[in-house]
């Protein structure tokens, strides 16, 4: 296990001084890899507060060039930036934030293809894609490699996370059995305060599962409706017959 | 009287109508009640065979209504029932 330098004593000696949270758990981000997909509105700030917090390895991925709509809410971006890539523009940020943190980059979405790779660089994989189909094969991946998935999206005002551990906790999949087929991946509203609050929640559960600090949503699945600012929070069940995570 | 909190995601199917209340007696006539007053959210709660769709889910409270009665769950005066639809991305 790499040993903390006198520097991140330093740098990191704000986070360290949290009780329960210490230099043990400092050495365990330094030692840990996630995996943060897309880097929208969510997953930007995700990936931000997790190089912020010291994570050894940040394993990024995002397609596509950037658009002005985007720049409400993707803070890895920049205004200049409009037409270019957009995971050229996060490693940027990223490591002018935080040059400790080790970043391999993917110009591309998660897929059945690519996700297996992936996962298997990484302790922890923080999904934040607006499209279910890329959020299952991801799932699928962490189940069968045993890989901790935290699972966070929002629609409006609304959000939802959870944390999904093979084989303690149910799967994704027992939530998302079939596709729903009103889903429209760009067909609601984002405040980028809202959307970049639950991309630190993210990173905060994600953070939480590699230094073992606090309780995190193992199972239980937290709603907050921003509008308002009402939080609940939901015991999942496992979802008879999942073809993910039902035998076991 | 019982309450139903509708979810962004669905509002479009009802006027962006937040809640609806309803004198129904279980959370299966809530939700048969509120499909009767906005039709356009049927399809998206339910099966062409008229069961509710397996990535909808439903809460009385705190509490899943599958760990319940399910759609037989009796609702009191104050109930709130709660969709959650799943949601993805920003």
């Amino acid at each position: 296990m790499l040993e903390l330098t006198e520097w991140e004593l330093e740098k990191y000696k704000r986070q360290i001084m949290i009780p329960d949270f210490g230099v043990e758990g400092q050495r365990k981000l330094k030692n840990a890899a996630v995996l943060v997909t897309r880097l929208g509105g969510l997953g930007g700030p995700a990936a931000i507060w997790l190089a912020a917090a010291g994570i050894g390895k940040l394993v990024i991925a995002h397609g596509g060039t950037l658009t002005p709509s985007n720049l409400n809410r993707q803070i890895l971006m920049r205004a200049d930036g409009v037409g270019q890539s957009r995971i050229d523009q996060a490693v940027e940020t990223l490591q002018r934030f935080s040059a400790d943190t080790e970043v391999i980059a993917y110009g591309a979405h998660a897929n059945d293809q690519n996700a297996a790779e992936w996962v298997a660089q990484v302790d922890v994989v923080c999904d934040t894609s607006p499209e279910f189909g890329e959020r299952l094969a991801l799932n699928r991946e962490c189940w069968r490699q045993g890989k901790v998935l935290v699972d966070s999206g929002m629609n409006g005002m609304e959000c939802q996370l959870t944390v999904i551990r093979p084989p303690d906790t149910p799967c994704l999949q027992c939530l998302v059995p079939e596709l729903p087929d009103w889903w429209d991946p760009l067909g609601f509203g984002v405040l980028g305060a809202v959307s970049g609050a639950l991309g630190a929640l993210t990173a905060l559960e994600a953070i939480k599962m590699i230094t073992g600090y606090g309780q995190p949503l193992l199972g239980r699945m937290l709603t907050y409706d921003t509008e308002d600012l009402t939080f609940q929070t939901f015991d999942l069940h496992r979802r008879p017959g999942c073809p993910v995570c039902g035998e076991s | 009287m019982p309450t139903i909190k509708l979810p962004t995601p669905l509002r479009r199917f009802t006027g962006q109508t937040k809640t609806f209340d309803t004198a129904a007696a279980t959370v299966g006539e809530a939700l048969e009640a509120l499909a009767s007053q906005f039709p356009d959210i049927r399809g998206a709660l339910y099966t062409d065979t008229g069961d509710v769709k397996s990535f909808i889910r439903v809460f009385l409270g705190d509490q899943d209504i599958e760990g319940l009665q399910g759609l037989q769950t009796p609702l009191a005066a104050d109930a709130v029932v709660s969709i959650f639809p799943p949601i993805a991305g920003a």
